[in-house]
């Protein structure tokens, strides 16, 4: 393996590694825009230029692999003076938009430009001029003027999702990014263009004049969209609530993590968060239609479980909910002796995996909850309630109505049920029936594991408080629990982790600290990787 | 007028031919496009989108070569095209008294396409023709030495 | 060597009338290590610009590779005041099919290309009517194919990798190097681009030998080669001589000086080169000798310009070619082709400013070096020359 020298600094790395990430691993950076380890290599932006001994002139790092005895210097009086020339290069026609530009913050025209900068600028000409605000299908924001024309949305689209839509138009300074006239960025991971683009030439749509990037706090979590499980960050606006009209979670970014998702996220999770502030969240416990304190609905709930036999009770359960709620749930039902528990629900209609990172499973937990046990089929919990022997139904979490059940049937079932609850984050047609409602912590708002369907447990950490008396699913189980008679194994969820590690083998020797950041594997599972993107896949060698 | 936008079955296979000949067949793209160019008068996006298909190419990337290179119209452009080199030694020469002299013959500025759609007038770059200084591509052929007078001549004979 | 003078020299049977296709005869009874060590003895350097030594560049293709090798012809002329290629094109072309025969068995390839600049319609037809009339006498086609490729219109299809973009049915955007494309070329694979004159040399070193045509030249150059002079000369024109000729002795071989006969300035080597005054002249046109007097011999493209030639109007034109020409692929030459245009302009129409001199050298400068590939290296070339030597002239217009 080559060994290097980067700023007095040796490392041994694997061969073929370039030098921007030879001096990563050092903690030493080097500036770069068009570089991105995701894609291939495309030498545009001359920003990342290191002086090497034994070549006469500075050279690009990002094409340049490591090799043994080389010796680099990033930090020489030429070295700097090059990065300064290269920042006024990219400026010359940059717009001075920073008061209106939504990157501002987060620009890398401004990061660099105040750390290789600071020069004075002598551009007292025209700019050129290119198109400004100008949507690129559902979710994206071309400001052509703004971009650096570092091409890496281009071959985003080339070399991940293999959809070609973008393209570098035209010549010389009239190079201008864009789509074919006429079609769209249509493809389900549009969104990481924005996260890739260094400047503000292409911005969330969805984000557009929300709240400024400093006002933001982030919080490592795992995207709840579907079973893939991709990590993510939660941006949360906590600092300035008037900004975005009261809305709590401003933005979700993808977070590396090379055994899931890479770098990327579908737009199917990055844009899935609109029920965590949308105004039909379920805030306080409702009985017969009355909001009542949670105390007492929680003791409505135990007796609605005291006073019917088991076999009388049925649970529907939701691969929405963590490991430890459903352990904890698992363990409420075992102390009341509840055997009719389902998870499992029809795939809705048109749901199917696609090429990449999306599942047709659009639940986070399946996996988890059949680890865990709890895994019968709706569809025969409905049909026993058709049939009248359910007299206590406790949903959780489900819309019945839009997992594919007919309006009709879910209807019929719900009337021959003396009770109906439902626990759940928001209002939906199931839980207008129900006759007591309590509400639940929304994943944003509460800690947990989700276990992925290739056996990854994962942690989510909450970025907010609940909203009004909301409570984390297990906390809830947990008190029912323990009204029941039962031992709830603590007021936390790494409590109740410890408990389901303990408990079900496929978790054991598993904890929140060896689970870390990046998750770990349930037993037996065979280590991941991330997908091949089907970009690569699709080329066959000329 | 709108002629459909497609090859006869003899163009399809001259296009299959061409791309025979490069280890890729994306190799044929330039050449195609001038088929293509030649055949319905000048690119327009539905031509693109058409040889786009013809590669396996997303139409943008078509986009991208037809925007990039000189000799690709994206508009019509009239039955004949005067590019007058404008570069050194033409311009040493006096190309732009002959280019000043063509748009008052013609009509319009450099860039421009005639009303009646007879000729379109350029200002080009470097055309490799410095020893016959100044002097104007006029469709094929390179026109050399030229004069007011030889303008007018070559002028007169374009229909 | 040319033989431009023969009537309907383009012709199979002219140019087999002139002893054409003996040098292949040869060539075919040569092991192909000994063709390269031939040209390399030769002294011949690439007419196309760069000047790199050919059998050199030969002898890069890796030994252990067992694919396809393939030879381009770089025949998208296009440097400012250079047109000896076209000349070639249509009245030699069998000189440049015999050249690509030989090279192509000394760098063991089986597949040409020739990448002709769209403009020239005329040499295309004409080229590739030879090459019709080389298949359809067993030449081509028996080991080595050749595909004439036409371009579509861009300055940077010139340059090497810019060419190998190009006809791969891309946009003309320079590769970065490495790779360079002897090691992975058009298409992936190991590729020799030459230019037409440096091909159209290599019949003549096999059949008269490589010291002949070293000792026709310099010490660091051999043999002769097709000087383009145009501009301000009474005799414009393709003129073929010695690489040991001096600007002066050119100038006179084209008919002196004409518009007021007192010679300014003089582009040396193409619209990239730097100028050279008037007493500047007596240098040697090769390489060598050109690079030692601070500017370059390029593609030879000869301009010559008078007392009556305004130098700021000359660098406007050239900073407007640059400015029109750049690929817009890295972000030196892309944005700063174009403000220098719009400051020569400012300055030319009498809204410059002097700072706005030393902005434009110092931009160059910075410039120079950090891009993907010699188009702007090229282009500072007379940013920084006609600047720096003119300075008076340019000063005159300015404001303040």
């Amino acid at each position: 393996m080559p060994k290097v020298t980067i700023d007095g600094k040796e490392i041994e790395v694997e061969a073929g590694t370039n030098l921007i990430e030879a001096a990563r691993r050092l903690g030493i950076e080097i500036p770069h825009y068009c570089y991105h380890p995701g894609l291939s290599i495309a030498g545009q932006c001359r920003l990342c230029m290191v002086d090497i001994e034994k070549t006469p002139r500075p050279t690009i790092a990002c094409n340049t692999p490591a090799a043994d005895g080389m010796v680099v210097q990033t930090e020489t009086d030429r070295v700097k003076d090059t990065r300064r020339s290269i920042m006024e290069f990219h400026l010359i026609n940059h717009p001075l938009d920073c008061p209106v530009c939504d990157q501002a913050g987060e620009c890398w025209l401004q990061i660099y430009y105040m750390k290789h900068g600071l020069y004075d600028p002598r551009m007292t000409d025209e700019k050129v001029h290119k198109p400004k605000a100008v949507p690129l299908g559902p979710h994206v924001m071309l400001d052509a003027e703004r971009c650096i024309l570092c091409s890496r949305c281009v071959r985003f689209c080339d070399e991940i999702t293999g959809t070609g839509e973008l393209g570098i138009f035209s010549r010389g300074d009239r190079s201008e990014i864009g789509l074919f006239p006429g079609q769209d960025l249509e493809n389900n991971y549009a969104g990481n263009v924005v996260d890739i683009c260094p400047v503000g030439a292409l911005t969330d749509r969805d984000f557009r004049f929300q709240v400024r990037v400093w006002y933001l706090d982030a919080t490592k979590s795992i995207c709840p969209g579907c079973a893939r499980g991709c990590n993510i960050d939660i941006h949360v606006n906590r600092k300035r609530p008037h900004h975005a009209g009261g809305r709590r979670v401003a933005r979700l970014k993808p977070r590396f993590n090379d055994a899931v998702n890479a770098w990327w996220i579908c737009d199917v999770g990055r844009y899935g968060f609109d029920a965590v502030d949308d105004p039909e969240r379920i805030r306080f416990a409702r009985h017969g239609g009355v909001d009542v304190p949670l105390d007492d609905a929680l003791g409505l709930l135990v007796a609605a479980l005291r006073d019917h036999a088991p076999d009388e009770i049925a649970i529907l359960a939701s691969p929405d909910l963590s490991n430890e709620d459903l352990f904890a749930l698992r363990r409420l039902a075992e102390q009341r002796g509840i055997r009719h528990i389902a998870v499992r629900m029809p795939p809705a209609a048109g749901h199917a995996d696609d090429d990449f990172l999306l599942r047709a499973d659009r639940h986070p937990n399946t996996r988890g909850a059949e680890t865990i046990g709890l895994d019968g089929d709706v569809a025969a919990v409905l049909a026993r309630a058709r049939a009248g022997s359910v007299k206590v139904l406790w949903v959780i979490q489900h819309d019945l109505t839009a997992s594919g059940f007919s309006p009709s049937d879910v209807a019929q079932a719900l009337e021959r049920v003396g009770t109906v609850i439902f626990t759940g984050t928001n209002e939906n047609a199931t839980s207008t029936l129900a006759t007591l409602v309590l509400p639940f912590a929304a994943w944003v708002e509460r800690d947990g594991t989700f276990t992925n369907f290739l056996g990854r447990v994962q942690r989510f950490r909450a970025a907010l408080q609940p909203l009004g008396e909301a409570l984390a699913a297990w906390d809830l189980f947990s008190r029912v629990l323990g009204m029941l008679g039962g031992t709830p194994a603590g007021g936390r969820a790494e409590l109740w982790f410890r408990e389901l590690a303990r408990t079900v083998p496929a978790f054991a020797g598993l904890s929140y600290q060896s689970i870390g950041d990046g998750g770990a594997m349930l037993a037996g599972a065979p280590p991941t990787t991330a997908p091949e993107p089907p970009g690569r896949r699709a080329k066959a060698p000329a | 007028m709108s002629a459909p936008i497609q090859f006869t079955p003899a163009q399809l296979a001259e296009v299959r031919r061409l791309q025979g000949l490069y280890p890729d067949k994306r190799g044929a793209l330039l050449p195609v496009l001038h088929m293509a160019q030649d055949s319905f008068g000048y690119l327009s996006l539905e031509a693109e989108a058409y040889v786009a298909g013809l590669f396996d190419l997303s139409p943008a990337h078509v986009h991208e070569v037809v925007t990039f290179y000189t000799l690709y119209f994206q508009q019509p452009k009239g039955r004949h095209i005067v590019a007058v080199c404008h570069n050194l030694s033409c311009h040493l020469a006096g190309a732009q008294d002959l280019l000043r002299h063509l748009e008052t013959r013609l009509g319009i500025q450099r860039g421009e396409t005639t009303e009646d759609g007879r000729v379109t007038l350029q200002a080009v770059e470097c055309l490799c023709a410095c020893e016959a200084a100044p002097m104007a591509q006029v469709d094929d052929r390179y026109e050399l030495n030229l004069t007011a007078e030889k303008v007018d001549r070559i002028l007169r004979g374009l229909t | 060597m040319r033989n431009f003078a023969r009537t309907d020299s383009h012709t199979l049977a002219s140019y087999r009338g002139a002893s054409g296709y003996a040098a292949w005869q040869k060539a075919q009874t040569m092991e192909p290590a000994a063709l390269v060590e031939e040209v390399k003895k030769s002294n011949l350097r690439g007419l196309g610009g760069a000047g790199f030594p050919t059998g050199m560049k030969w002898s890069f293709i890796p030994k252990t590779h067992t694919g396809p090798v393939y030879l381009v012809v770089n025949a998208d002329e296009g440097e400012p005041g250079t047109f000896k290629d076209r000349y070639l094109l249509e009245r030699d072309p069998h000189a440049l099919i015999e050249g690509m025969l030989i090279t192509a068995r000394a760098i063991r390839s089986a597949l040409g290309f020739v990448y002709i600049r769209g403009e020239y319609v005329q040499p295309w037809r004409r080229f590739s009517a030879a090459v019709k009339e080389a298949y359809d006498a067993g030449l081509l086609g028996k080991g080595f194919d050749v595909v004439v490729h036409r371009g579509a219109g861009a300055y940077i299809c010139g340059e090497e990798t810019g060419l190998l973009s190009s006809l791969e049915g891309k946009k003309g955007w320079p590769k970065i190097k490495p790779p360079f494309p002897a090691i992975k070329g058009a298409f992936g694979q190991p590729t020799i681009v030459n230019n037409v004159e440096t091909l159209c040399c290599v019949p003549p070193i096999i059949e008269r030998g490589a010291a002949w045509f070293a000792d026709l030249g310099t010490k660091t150059q051999g043999g002769t080669r097709m000087y383009s002079v145009s501009g301000r000369v009474k005799k414009p024109g393709v003129y073929e001589e010695s690489v040991s000729i001096t600007l002066r002795q050119l100038i006179e071989r084209a008919g002196g000086v004409t518009g007021t006969g007192r010679l300014k300035a003089v582009v040396p080597g193409g619209g990239s080169a730097a100028i050279l005054t008037a007493d500047e002249i007596d240098v040697t046109m090769d390489v060598d000798g050109c690079r030692a007097a601070g500017t370059m011999i390029g593609s030879a493209g000869v301009i010559v310009m008078d007392e009556s030639v305004s130098i700021p109007e000359a660098l406007l034109v050239l900073a407007r070619f640059y400015a029109h020409e750049s690929c817009g692929q890295c972000t030196p030459c892309r944005e700063s082709t174009g403000w220098i245009e719009k400051m020569v302009h400012r300055i030319v129409h009498g809204h410059g400013r002097k700072d706005d001199l030393d902005t434009i050298l110092d931009v160059a400068k910075r410039g120079g070096g950090t891009t993907i590939c010699a188009f702007y290296d090229g282009a500072i070339g007379p940013y920084i020359s006609y600047i720096q030597k003119f300075r008076g002239e340019f000063e005159a217009l300015c404001r303040a």
